[in-house]
């Protein structure tokens, strides 16, 4: 993200899923021209772990040269604990349901930010993608 | 409805239950109480295919089926609900799409006609202010951020969401305040119909002066050491479990 003109404002959302021995990396780069008085980023990494042998990691990198700016970095890990997917398959949801509804909550963000035709596609891959992803 | 015989329950290398022989009357109320510690939340978790448990010896009856081997979920539609002691949060799901989810599989397991969004949300806000709920705890995200009462009043509305033939409710009454305790136990009263069987895990008589059990069960130490009518709960207020002698 390259903040050039005054007051600009950008944002980052980033969604990372590791699955099975997945490691899932976030590299981002912020950078603030001089002139680019009062610009404003605020990215935010979120990592998703499904498993206990997958990783997330996660190197914003900030290049500011206008001391008016405010950047923001937020990052957050979670993992789809084995209490979680007990409480969903206890109410008859299968196992593999259960992850991929869990995994679906986390993607909503962003999906619900896509253009219906891509959020629908992105929705199939990620079921596809998952298959046989839990046991 | 359920006959638990001479179950042994690990978890881990510990052994929790040691022999527990219990069966449930279909259509009636059970309370079973005992020391902390004792093992009545694994006694239910062993009913449900909790993970944390392994069972080494005997056997669970349901309608007439060993149990043993069925994996959680297909206990669940077979119509076995449990609340948890500590409903855990999920964060990002929603709470009316989990149930609807939820709704839909049972009516797919029951070879029923799936309920429709329109309908389901009806019947949603029906049951949410029966339950004295807010109407925005169908929007917010499972249990995520919910507070002690709201959560347990989450897991009643489950319950009449999902209409199970067998309810574990696992101190579905700690941490109540009043109104929460009236709301809750209105809600066991309308899915007492005679035919649906209760398992009521409690400590206190509180939630007993609204729901009128019909036996009371007490564990120790991984048995069942005493079963009754209501008198063994008036006996444990006023005398403490040490009042309780074994029957064999
Ligand atoms: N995951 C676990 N790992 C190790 N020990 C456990 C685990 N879960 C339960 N236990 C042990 O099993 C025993 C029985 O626990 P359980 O939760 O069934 O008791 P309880 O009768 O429900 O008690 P309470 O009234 O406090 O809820 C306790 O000694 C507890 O420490
Ligand atoms: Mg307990």
């Amino acid at each position: 993200m390259i903040h050039i003109g005054k007051n600009t404002s950008s944002t980052i959302v980033s969604k990372g899923i590791s699955a099975m021995k997945g490691q899932n990396t976030y590299r981002g780069l912020v950078k603030v021209s001089p002139r680019a008085d009062k610009a404003r980023n605020f990215s935010q990494c979120d990592s998703l772990l499904i498993g206990s042998e997958c990783g997330a990691h996660t190197f914003p990198y900030l290049d500011s040269l206008n001391s008016s700016a405010q950047v923001e970095h937020e990052a957050t890990t979670s993992k789809i604990s084995d209490e979680q997917l007990m409480y969903l398959r206890q109410r008859g949801i299968g196992e593999e349901d259960a992850v991929s509804m869990i995994i679906h909550g986390f993607c909503k963000e962003v999906f619900a930010k896509l253009p219906m035709e891509f959020a629908v596609e992105a929705k199939e891959l990620l079921n596809l993608t998952l298959e046989g992803s839990v046991g | 409805m359920i006959d638990i015989k001479n179950i042994h329950v690990d978890i881990g290398e510990k052994s929790i239950l040691k022999g527990v022989d219990l069966s449930l009357e279909k259509g009636k109320v059970h309370v079973l109480m005992g020391t902390n510690g004792s093992g009545k939340s694994t006694l239910t978790k062993a009913i449900v295919g909790h993970y944390d448990t392994t069972v080494t010896k005997g056997e669970i009856f349901y309608n007439n089926k060993n149990i043993v081997e069925l994996s959680p979920e297909q206990r669940a539609l077979e119509g076995i609900f449990l609340s948890f002691q500590n409903p855990i949060e999920i964060a990002g799901v929603n709470n009316a799409y989990f149930l609807r989810t939820a709704l839909n599989a049972k009516e797919r397991f029951d070879g029923k006609k799936e309920t429709n969004a329109a309908s389901f949300l009806r019947l949603m806000k029906k049951h949410v202010s029966q339950l004295g709920m807010h109407q925005d705890m169908l929007i917010r995200s499972l249990n995520d951020g919910f507070s002690g009462g709201e959560k347990k009043r989450n897991e009643i509305l489950q319950m009449e969401v999902l209409q199970p033939d067998l309810i574990l409710l696992d101190e579905i009454d700690s941490g109540l305040d009043i109104d929460a305790l009236k709301a809750v136990a209105d809600g066991i009263n309308r899915m007492r119909d005679g035919e649906r069987t209760f398992l009521i895990i409690t400590h206190y008589r509180r939630i007993l002066d609204y729901v009128t059990p019909d036996y009371v069960h007490i564990l120790q130490d991984g048995q069942i050491v005493k079963s009754g009518g209501f008198e063994l709960v008036d006996i444990l207020e006023s005398q403490g479990y040490q009042a309780i002698q074994k029957d064999i």
